[in-house]
């Protein structure tokens, strides 16, 4: 009855409201990564980023940053100086 | 040819893991497939009591690996199948008594002589876990539709996924479709949208179970009840049967009604 109350006065049904926040909370569960991943991600970023601009190697930075509805990949590199044409893709 | 080697878990304990390998496994038998469930929860051993066999167990899985005995004299066979049996846990030792290699060697030594090897894993992701799935081929994972069931079975898929068992199916256990009509608990096309993993099979919430865990009957054996029932389809399923999934809304006299028109 108290639902049937809820609900009339416009709270969404709680399966629905448990389905959204599984979907948020999985996926922060999901962008767990391990330092190690974290570390080879940087290392690509970094790889591909080069290619367009010359940056300072030691002030790149990756973090996951967690808000209440995503997950965001925040990086943060310091650029020196932008290339006019970007060089060729190196092959690993 | 070898048979299939099967592990049941969840991450999360109480969703049915057990009641789940119990009753798989003696509709599979009754297929006339001969089957073997191994209880892989040491120290937290169930099986044997949910098929109503605790007071056989001699010898049990650790006795196997640790060759106190041969592995066919810990198997208890079933009260009314000659092609089921059961491998007891050990009750009063640690998980670390077995590594997952010996589990893995087991495993495969049954898959000879068995159409089908149904491991039950105990709950939690640690060493117990790591020794279940070392030998499975294929994994079910059983949840309940509430969020902390979801949580934990997302968790243990990402970890199967990462030992590399990538057949994955899904048993969505306990579903009140009373509840999922009123829109006051997760539906299965949500908990299978979220963990997207295939769905094996729903098992609408039962006071059956109870009652047949009670007596250590298996619930299949039973006919009139839903729950079995949806056990029995999803045993034909694993068993490679094409059985079409019904919506589960019942067959109440407005559903038939409206079935009649749809044709």
């Amino acid at each position: 009855m108290l639902n049937a109350i809820r609900r009339f006065f416009g709270e969404k049904a709680s399966g629905k409201v448990a389905a959204k926040r599984m979907q948020v909370v999985l996926m922060h569960d999901r962008m767990d990564l391990t330092p190690d991943v974290l570390e080879c991600l940087k290392n690509d970023i970094l790889s591909v980023l080069s290619r367009y601009m010359e940056i300072d190697q030691q002030s790149i930075r990756v973090d996951l940053e967690k808000g209440k509805e995503y997950t965001a990949l925040v990086s943060n590199v310091h650029i020196k100086r932008v290339y006019r044409r970007a060089l060729p893709a190196q092959n690993a | 040819m070898a048979g299939k080697t099967i592990v049941v878990t969840s991450g999360k304990g109480g969703v049915g893991k057990t009641t789940t390998v119990a009753n798989i496994g003696t509709v599979l038998a009754k297929k006339k497939h001969s089957v073997v469930m191994l209880d892989a929860d040491i120290g937290l051993r169930n099986l044997d009591v949910v098929m109503g066999l605790e007071n056989r167990i001699v010898y049990n899985l650790v006795d196997i690996i640790e060759g106190k005995c041969r592995k066919e004299q810990a198997m208890l066979r079933d009260r009314k199948l000659n092609n089921l049996f059961i491998i007891p846990a050990a009750q009063t030792r640690e998980k670390d008594a077995v590594q997952p290699e010996q589990m893995k060697e087991l495993c495969r030594q049954l898959a000879e002589e068995f159409d089908f090897v149904i491991i039950d894993c105990p709950a939690g992701i640690e060493r117990g876990f790591k020794n279940a799935v070392a030998g499975a081929e294929i994994a079910i994972v059983v949840t309940t539709p509430e969020v902390s069931a979801i949580r934990d079975a997302d968790r243990v898929i990402g970890l199967l996924e990462a030992s590399l068992l990538k057949d994955i199916h899904l048993i969505v256990n306990r579903l009140n479709y009373r509840m999922v009509k009123k829109g006051d608990m997760m539906s299965t096309e949500d908990i299978v949208n979220l963990l997207s993993v295939p769905l094996l099979g729903v098992v609408p919430e039962s006071e059956d179970v109870v009652i047949s865990t009670n007596r250590g009957v298996p619930l299949v054996h039973d006919r009139g009840s839903k729950a079995g029932i949806a056990f029995q389809r999803i045993a034909a399923r694993l068993n490679g049967e094409s059985i079409p999934f019904d919506n589960g809304y019942g067959d109440g006299f407005l559903e038939r009604f409206k079935r009649l028109f749809r044709g």
